[in-house]
């Protein structure tokens, strides 16, 4: 039991009952509320498993942008707490589908001798990091930079308003 | 020394199960969205594991393209969202029925 | 291995510390799903190790604990599959009585401590099934002595439920007091405390102090599953919620001294003396409680000396060294007694909470679910044939009577003799609690919420069909419990000449049948009058005319319509139309899936996701 176990299942603890509450909301903003709760402490979890670049990124990227989008969408397009309750036949067939999938991988998971040695901790410090991204993955990274264009034309287009020939 | 690498595992499938059931239960359409998130959340955790596990980077690499590839994934995603929204003025996935057969 | 038992074992102590924290800010819902999932989460970590163990056996330590000088007592477990079908019994049978608690406690204010103590119960079961050290065991041991005197005295503001817990706890202590001598004397002979170890030099054991250990040892578990001398509280717990008396009065807690017996079996074996008492104690007590059981008048009491009795039949199979047939039993007894229990609170609920059978009756239109699974459960506690109950029964039986010594003879005519009266106090149950009483009014009954009744199914299955675990060779089954358990230390393979084997189960079936016709007789609720009886057979020509349409007519009828309805018009004229019929049909079944609803290809998708992962599992382990 050393200090980063206790720290890893308290962070987990922290991750699980967070996303747990965030995919039972009824309401749309609560649920992104505890969903950046969620990431944050993924970003936590990553800075104990020697990420500390990707950590910082997680939570500036995912928490601080994804998630902000939603909630500008969700105050955009105001869906309000009038939501009606998930049907008992909607969440039951996910749920035991869930428990199905969750049940064999966790067999799986503790049947390979491979996965039950314990983690080393290490730490990989950024400009180690981006050495080794871009003298290994450069073609990668340009790619994405390509793919983020492409999305960004897209939801451009997308989201434009349209003028009066076109609604005609 | 931190938690054997099953611990890890087994949070990261938790978490991709969760997000399943959130994408599968919900009819809103923004739950669906955020349910694809959680996945995508739960594989990077999975990669950050496995290069901690084997003691190489290419697992931090690929989760910062898995990050990128989410965020233009929202991005679209939202925008085609707010886009159909305006059109049936409804985010509930039942009312997108055309494809009926 | 070592995750999944330490998250059996911890998932309900989880729960259990939550509830009390958390659980009066939660909203109900929220109180009910938290108890609810931590049993069902050691349901699955029982079934997982399950399949991981296969039948070897493992000893591990999951945490440190009591360190001082040289003594050290660790938190460990030795995991063999007595433990495994222990574990899953025990879990299987919990997750299925909190489900029924959620209903059956739902008007209840109560409710955050009745599941805070019942998840703290099924921890310290967990514990005493699966615990390797003596200490650890003891541990919960004490922990399940503990969590019965909360919920005997759940109702505590009437007094005297809280006195009937008290008692409880005073009768299993006198019990503890003697297995805390054993712990020190197993200490002092064997310098460790470990089952395992123990077992293994059990051979070192001379036969005073091996009969030293199984008199203490069989005093505990006199103690805790409620035999002679220290039997009169288990009736008297019957004050607590019937759930309450389902878990732990029926299937769990009062097994675990048998349990413990079989556990320490090794070291028993090594003291005839000690077997020999055991048995006697189980015949006797057996006999006794089933006498008992035949005048009492609250539902629940009969089943309360009915499980005396039946835990009586196990500790009769330890002392006849067959631990398999004691484990047979043990499970059997867990799932109908269970189920009789369930349903008898049901009816308990339904009638506005009469518990007295003779106030109950014409059950079979009003709850006519729970009259064909309570039937069910007293026909497996019966040991009609081919019942679950039956061929356990007869396992113990079989092992008494194959006994090499004379007195083993003696004891299995008590233990026969009980097994004469057990079908006669079940159907004296049965008749009077469930039949038709003609010419009375009956008031409504109060209607029951429908989770209570589908937990019953479950059981009601195993109850009847769970005889198939271990079919004896005879029947050509596959003996697989036999087999599973035959790799524990201590444990003997019954060979029994095939004749004979023949002769007791065709004897006892004809026994039991026989008991059931002669309940019926003596209480049916109508008043059987001998005149009455001549003159109508008499009248009616021997009832020749009657057993004609019987046996002939109405045999032959049925099949003719049958013949007609559904071979000829059903089958051959629908078979020709519907030929034509499929391909539409088939499309339309197809259609269904195209609804063009997103959440209709979204759950698709996961199912598909749920097949591939299944299918990657299964072609991991097999090839």
């Amino acid at each position: 039991m050393t200090l980063y176990s206790i720290i890893f299942y308290v962070l987990a603890t922290v991750i699980l009952v967070a996303t747990l509450l965030a995919i039972t909301r009824r309401n749309t903003v609560h649920a992104v509320v505890y969903l950046i709760l969620s990431f944050l402490g993924t970003a936590l979890l990553f800075y104990l498993l020697g990420a500390p670049f990707l950590a910082v990124l997680e939570a500036i990227i995912y928490a601080g942008g994804i998630m902000v989008l939603f909630l500008f969408i969700v105050m955009m397009i105001g869906t309000g707490p009038s939501a009606k309750r998930v049907n008992l036949s909607q969440w039951l067939p996910a749920v035991i589908l869930g428990m199905i999938s969750l049940f064999t991988a966790a067999i799986l998971l503790f049947s390979v001798p491979l996965t039950q040695e314990p983690l080393i901790a290490a730490s990989a410090a950024p400009i180690e990091f981006g050495r080794f991204l871009f003298e290994n993955y450069w073609f990668p990274v340009e790619i994405t930079s390509f793919l983020l264009l492409i999305a960004l034309v897209g939801t451009l287009y997308l989201g434009r308003q349209e003028t009066k020939e076109e609604k005609k | 020394m931190i938690v054997p690498y099953s611990h890890l595992l087994l949070l990261a499938v938790l978490l991709f199960v969760l997000g399943a059931v959130c994408s599968v239960s919900h009819r809103n359409l923004v739950m669906i969205l955020i349910g694809v998130e959680i996945m995508l959340n739960a594989a990077g955790l999975a990669f950050i594991g496995a290069s901690l596990h084997w003691q190489k980077l290419e697992g931090q690499a690929f989760f910062l393209f898995i990050l990128a590839v989410a965020a233009s994934e929202v991005a679209v995603g939202l925008a085609l969202l707010v886009y159909s929204q305006r059109r049936t003025h409804s985010v509930d996935s039942n009312d997108y029925s055309l494809l009926k057969g | 291995m070592n995750t999944i038992l330490l998250l059996l074992i911890l998932l309900p102590l989880f729960g259990a510390f939550l509830l009390p924290v958390v659980g009066r800010h939660l909203p109900r819902r929220a109180v009910e799903i938290i108890a609810c999932a931590s049993v069902l989460g050691s349901l699955v970590m029982a079934i997982v190790a399950f399949f991981i163990g296969g039948q070897k056996t493992y000893v591990l330590t999951l945490l440190p604990w009591i360190n001082v000088n040289d003594f050290s007592a660790a938190m460990s477990v030795y995991y063999n599959p007595v433990a495994a079908i222990m574990a899953l019994m025990v879990t299987f049978v919990s997750s299925l009585i909190h489900l029924y608690s959620v209903s059956f406690m739902r008007e209840d204010e109560d409710y955050v401590r009745y599941f805070c103590y019942m998840n703290l119960f099924v921890f310290a079961m967990l514990i005493i099934t699966l615990s390797d050290n003596l200490i650890f065991l003891y541990l919960g041991w004490e922990g399940v002595g503990f969590c019965s005197y909360a919920l005997i005295g759940f109702w505590y503001h009437d007094i005297g439920n809280a006195i009937a817990g008290r008692k409880a706890f005073y009768l299993t202590r006198i019990g503890d007091f003697a297995f805390g001598i054993a712990i020190g004397l197993f200490f002092i002979t064997f310098k460790e405390l470990s089952i395992f170890y123990i077992n293994g030099h059990a051979l070192s054991l001379g036969a005073k102090m091996a009969t030293v250990f199984g008199l203490l040892l069989l005093w505990a578990a006199v103690g805790k599953s409620a035999q002679l001398p220290l039997v009169v509280w288990l009736p008297d717990a019957m004050a607590g919620p019937t759930p309450v008396s389902a878990l732990i009065h029926a299937a769990t807690m009062v097994t675990a001294g048998v349990y413990l017996l079989m556990r320490m079996f090794p070291v028993i074996l090594q003291s005839p003396a000690a077997l020999f008492v055991i048995a006697l104690v189980g015949a006797v007590t057996s006999f006794y409680a089933a006498c008992s059981a035949l005048a009492q008048k609250d539902i629940k009491r009969i089943l309360a000396y009915s499980t005396i009795s039946q835990v009586s039949y196990m500790l009769l199979g330890v002392g006849a060294g067959d631990i398999i047939g004691s484990m047979f039993h043990l499970l059997t007894h867990a799932f109908f007694k269970a189920l009789l229990f369930l349903g008898a609170g049901c009816v308990i609920q339904a009638l506005h909470e009469e518990h007295d059978i003779f106030q109950m009756g014409n059950l079979r239109d009003r709850l006519p679910v729970v009259y064909w699974l309570f039937l069910a459960g007293a026909l497996s506690l019966g040991a009609l044939p081919f019942t679950g109950g039956f061929f356990s029964k007869d396992r113990i039986l079989l092992a008494t009577l194959s006994h090499p010594e004379l007195s083993y003879k003696l004891l299995w005519g008590l233990a026969a003799l009980t097994a004469l009266l057990t079908p006669l106090y079940t159907f004296r149950l049965f008749f009077i609690a469930f039949l038709r009483r003609p010419g009375r009014i009956d008031r409504e009954i109060r209607p029951i919420p429908k989770l209570m009744v589908w937990v019953l199914w479950p059981l009601a299955f195993l109850s009847l069909f769970g005889g198939f675990l271990s079919l004896p060779a005879i029947w050509s089954g596959g003996e697989w419990l036999s087999q599973y358990l035959v790799s524990v230390p201590g444990t003997i393979s019954l060979n029994i000449p095939p004749s004979f084997e023949w002769g007791m189960e065709i004897g006892s079936g004809f026994a039991a049948v026989a008991i059931l016709i002669i309940a019926y007789f003596l209480y049916y609720p109508t008043p059987f009058s001998f005149r009455a009886f001549w003159e109508e057979l008499l009248f009616t020509g021997f009832y020749l005319d009657w057993l004609y349409q019987k046996m002939v007519v109405l045999p032959y009828e049925g099949i003719a319509k049958f013949l007609w309805l559904k071979i000829d018009e059903g089958s051959l004229d629908q078979g020709i139309d519907q030929t034509g019929n499929f391909l539409p049909i088939f499309s339309a079944g197809l259609r269904q899936w195209t609804t063009g609803r997103l959440s209709t290809y979204l759950k698709m998708l996961l199912l598909g996701f749920t097949a591939i992962l299944l299918a990657l599992a299964v072609g991991w382990y097999y090839f």
